[in-house]
């Protein structure tokens, strides 16, 4: 796994194991299986393969709350961003944040704007919603390089 | 009068043996055992070393410590007439002793032996070099040879030692102390900062693995202390001040004042009408105690004692007299003062105890928040017969018994955000509280949550599982946050149980953070009045790990309790005893013998000027200004090297650590490749050890530098620096023990005021000051030592000849070259 430098892999052999992180983790009482403690230790003793194929990976929401009250230190919530890139990388992205990302690339919007709220806030005397510069979202995605990695 | 007049003069404790006109030196290569031979080709070192000049013979042995290796230096020694003897083995704080007493054994004096360290600074700490350290090895061992040839015979002089000890501290540990030596005869000051001794163990109710009440088994010996002849108890008292050395030091001690006087009956009736309400310290401020009052039932002494921060009489107004009119005994004395008592002791003990972590911090757990999430030290006042609730576990919300109790282990301990160490007790601490939660409420639920349960003592295994039988149940993961009902008070803890993989939610009327153990906060000002070193956590440090457990590296003093690091009752008492018994030893013999590495002043060559008694830490210099000399104080030098680098006439002999010896030592470090090399002095308390620390610990950096032995960093004379570039040696670190923490109070001061000098000196012929580097590494710091030297090996690559033949040429000796060398290689007397 290519690692950015967001997180210090060498901290990642200090854990042990306490589970303050997934004690700590919204996302984990909201999506049964969710488990950061869990994926740092499969990450660890079977490898990136074994995490980044399990669509759960994408429940985290990157609070960083695991981070705030990790005895240790570990950079968790950077663990599991970079996890994510790198599943990303290999084609294994859920369809949901695929059609997602596929709807911020092309539209620059996260949500399609539909015509009933374009009513609701013409009633409301607000101003219609700004053209998005789509070709300019369009041009800067290309560059992160998401615009490749959903292709 | 020369000096080996002199040495005649004082008697001959030492064998000495005249040294000869010419140096015979057997040199001998450690392998010990793989320790050495696995990074380093030993044989090849012993070979180089036979080659050097004054080298009679030199051998490699696989062990040379070992009683064999000892037999044959001996028997080389008059067999082959040697007069001087290295060993190139493991540190000299090791076994230095142990060859110095082979020497003696064989007829000669003890500092014609020299060590190279090639283990802990060379074969540990470049174990994947071995070209690299092979090279240094021999280095070392030239440098060592060359300071070999110089070095002369001295002889130790004796002190007496005082028969009196200072126990500073009077938890579990002091009493034991204290007790020991009072028993085997001597005369005890126990020194303790609050108004009764006993410490934490006074404050918790029932200990493990037996479940003896504490203080039931506790209060017998602090009575035995208030009345033994032998124990002069100190309450209420600080230590002030600390001077001398080993088996001679003056102690001030601090005394406020109780108010009230010995001839108090412990009746209590004074308390009754005092209008002062103040939090109980004792009981962790669960309860609140009056202005006059006694901190719990069995304290000692047993007499009332008056706050002043809390009574309303303050700088001599007496606003209130409810307490003296009650007191039918009169004892009540608000006109007493604070004293300064000198006392004269041969030994210390230091037993300054810790104090738990205040867990407010982490805030996830609401500490301070929630008024049912409290520690466990606070439970053991709620839960002990003699606490604020009698004995009644409530809860503090609403005073009901809970239903349900979680702990929750590892506070404070194991962790990065407060304290990265184990406290050690905890585990124990929380399965004897369930225990007795379980004893006394049996209907109530007890959670346990652990990373990991340190069960390691004996019979703690036992009462682990019979807290499994009788019910607790322990669940692997710590909640990662409580939430509090605002309602009912009652708490939620939401985690994983990492064993089953599952999230879970317990509900607890209480919760009990079994909070970690720290070292005593003002612990930090003991070490500051003792010079002792302490780890990077706070706790005081052992002479040695394994093998001198209780000592501290300055001799007289010892440690007990968890002044030491975390431990639980038996430990500090076992020792406490030991500490009293190394104590005694010392005391029975009544006499030490100090190292002969005093200086001496030449008075032919002293124009006592002052210079060098204005340096002395210990004011062991005194200069005489009609006869316009200055004379050392034997007794009171302790050997720092100090006042040698102030000597603008080469009046002063740092005895073992003479200026040509070390100046030797460059020279031969010098010989080959000096333009890639680093020369760092360290000081033989701090920095060295740091360095051998680093070597313990296996931790590496680069093979380039060679180390230099001083007592302290203030030995370290500009001119052996000036010395070291004009040999063309790449870069100098001088690094010593950090400001505040001298072994010679403050002899560090001139070592930064002269390494600032020399800076600006390099600045002013345009030489590159980083060759010049200024660290202070602590013996605990061994991380540190290699950091500093990779930092310097960075320097050093990026030096260039041109730099190099610059501080050549800058630093050149200004007399004719012929005459110098005749003075370096000075003949032996």
């Amino acid at each position: 796994m290519k690692k950015p430098d967001l997180f210090n892999e060498e901290l990642l052999y200090e854990c042990y194991q306490c589970a303050r992180c997934t004690g700590s983790c919204p996302a984990a009482f909201a999506v049964e299986g969710f488990n950061p403690r869990n994926i740092l230790l499969t990450y660890l003793r079977l490898g990136v393969e074994a995490v980044i194929t399990d669509e759960k990976l994408w429940c985290c929401t990157t609070c960083h709350v695991c981070e705030d009250r990790c005895p240790q230190l570990i950079d968790v919530a950077d663990l599991l961003c970079s996890l994510m890139n790198e599943a990303a990388k290999k084609g294994h992205i859920p369809e949901k944040v695929r059609s997602s990302a596929e709807t911020i690339l092309h539209t620059g919007r996260a949500l399609l704007v539909s015509k009933r709220v374009e009513t609701i806030r013409e009633k409301l005397g607000l101003k219609p919603l700004p053209e998005v510069p789509v070709e300019e979202v369009e041009g800067i995605l290309e560059k992160t390089g998401l615009a490749a990695v959903i292709g | 009068m020369g000096r080996k007049a002199k040495a005649e003069k004082e008697g001959k404790k030492n064998p000495a043996i005249p040294a000869g006109n010419s140096p015979r030196i057997g040199v001998y290569v450690c392998h010990c055992g793989r320790n050495i031979d696995g990074s380093l080709d030993c044989e090849d070192v012993a070979r180089f070393a036979s080659s050097l000049d004054g080298v009679v013979l030199a051998n490699d042995s696989m062990y040379t410590c070992s009683d064999s290796g000892q037999e044959q230096i001996k028997a080389d020694i008059k067999e082959h007439k040697l007069n001087r003897v290295v060993v190139a083995s493991c540190t000299p704080r090791l076994h230095e002793p142990t060859f110095r007493a082979a020497c003696v054994e064989a007829g000669l004096n003890p500092y014609l032996f020299e060590m190279a360290n090639i283990r802990e600074h060379c074969s540990w700490v470049h174990l994947h070099d071995r070209e690299g350290a092979t090279e240094k090895a021999k280095d070392l061992v030239k440098m060592s040879v060359a300071r070999a040839r110089l070095l002369e015979p001295q002889i130790e002089t004796e002190v007496p030692i005082t028969p009196r000890a200072l126990v500073v501290g009077g938890g579990v540990a002091g009493i034991q102390a204290a007790l020991d030596l009072a028993d085997a005869g001597y005369k005890v000051y126990l020194v303790e900062k609050e108004a009764s001794i006993g410490g934490r163990m006074a404050q918790i109710d029932k200990t493990f693995p037996t479940m003896d009440c504490s203080i039931c088994i506790l209060a017998p010996k602090m009575s035995e202390v208030g009345r033994h002849p032998n124990i002069e108890l100190m309450t209420l008292s600080e230590v002030e001040s600390v001077d001398g050395y080993i088996g001679n030091f003056q102690v001030k001690v601090k005394k406020k004042p109780r108010y009230v006087t010995d001839d108090c009956t412990y009746c209590g009736d004074c308390i009754k009408d005092c209008p002062q309400h103040m939090p109980n310290e004792f009981d962790c401020g669960l309860s609140t105690r009056r202005g006059i009052y006694s901190p719990f039932a069995q304290a000692v002494p047993a007499t009332y004692l008056i706050d002043m921060d809390s009574c309303m009489n303050k700088h001599g107004i007496v606003a209130c007299d409810r307490c003296y009119q009650l007191c039918e005994h009169k004892c009540i004395d608000f006109s007493q003062k604070e004293e300064i008592l000198d006392l004269e002791v041969g030994t210390i003990i230091v037993c300054t105890g810790s104090d738990v972590y205040d867990p407010t911090s982490l805030t996830e757990l609401g500490y301070r928040r929630f008024p049912n999430v409290i520690t466990s030290l606070e439970f053991e006042r709620l839960i002990n017969a003699g606490g604020p609730t009698g004995g009644d576990l409530i809860r503090p919300s609403d005073k009901k018994i809970p239903k349900s109790v979680g702990f929750l282990q590892c506070i404070g301990s194991r962790s990065k955000r407060s304290n990265p160490y184990c406290s050690n007790i905890c585990c124990m601490n929380t399965i004897k509280d369930a225990l007795l939660i379980r004893e006394h409420w049996p209907d109530t639920k007890i959670y346990v949550f652990y990373m990991d349960i340190r069960a390691f003592g004996k019979g703690f295994e036992d009462l682990l599982m019979r807290a499994r039988r009788e019910g607790v149940i322990f669940i692997r993961g710590i909640p990662g946050e409580i939430l509090q009902d605002d309602r009912t008070h009652s708490l939620k803890l939401i985690g994983e149980n990492t064993l089953l993989s599952k999230l879970y939610e317990y509900e607890a009327d209480m919760v009990i953070l079994s909070v970690g153990i720290e070292p005593r906060k003002d612990s930090a000002v003991v070490k500051r009045l003792l010079s002792l070193p302490s780890m990077a956590d706070g706790f005081f440090m052992e002479a040695h790990p394994k093998l001198r457990p209780v000592d501290t590296p300055t001799g007289g003093i010892f440690l007990a309790g968890c002044a030491e690091g975390p431990k639980d009752i038996k430990d500090s008492v076992t020792q406490a005893s030991a500490a009293a018994s190394r104590a005694n030893i010392l005391m029975s013999k009544g006499k030490v013998t100090v190292e002969a590495i005093t200086s001496r002043i030449d008075p032919d060559l002293c124009t006592g000027c002052g210079l060098c008694a204005r340096v002395c830490p210990y004011g062991a210099i005194q200069v005489d200004e009609e006869a316009k000399t200055a004379t050392v104080v034997e007794a009171a030098c302790t050997g720092c090297g100090t006042c040698g680098p102030e000597c603008n006439f080469g009046a002063v002999t740092m005895r073992h650590f003479e200026d040509h010896q070390i100046l030797s030592q460059i020279d031969a470090l010098a010989e080959s490749e000096a333009d890639c090399k680093i020369l760092a002095f360290c000081c033989n308390w701090c920095s060295y050890a740091g360095a051998d620390f680093s070597g313990v610990s296996r931790i590496q950096y680069p093979a380039e530098v060679r180390i230099v032995r001083t007592m302290c960093s203030g030995r370290v004379d500009p001119k052996f620096v000036e010395h070291a570039f004009a040999r063309g040696i790449a870069a100098v670190l001088v690094s010593g023990c950090h400001i505040g923490d001298c072994h010679y109070i403050n002899a560090n001061r001139q070592t930064e005021k002269r390494v600032q000098r020399l800076w600006k000196k390099m600045a002013r012929l345009g030489l590159n000051k980083d060759r010049l580097r200024l660290a202070w590494i602590s013996a605990a710091e061994g991380l540190r030592f290699s950091q500093e030297i990779r930092a310097m090996k960075g320097i050093v690559d990026q030096i260039t000849p041109e730099e190099i033949e610059k501080g050549v040429e800058a630093f050149a000796p200004k007399q004719p070259k012929g005459e110098r060398s005749d003075e370096e290689t000075r003949p032996v007397q």
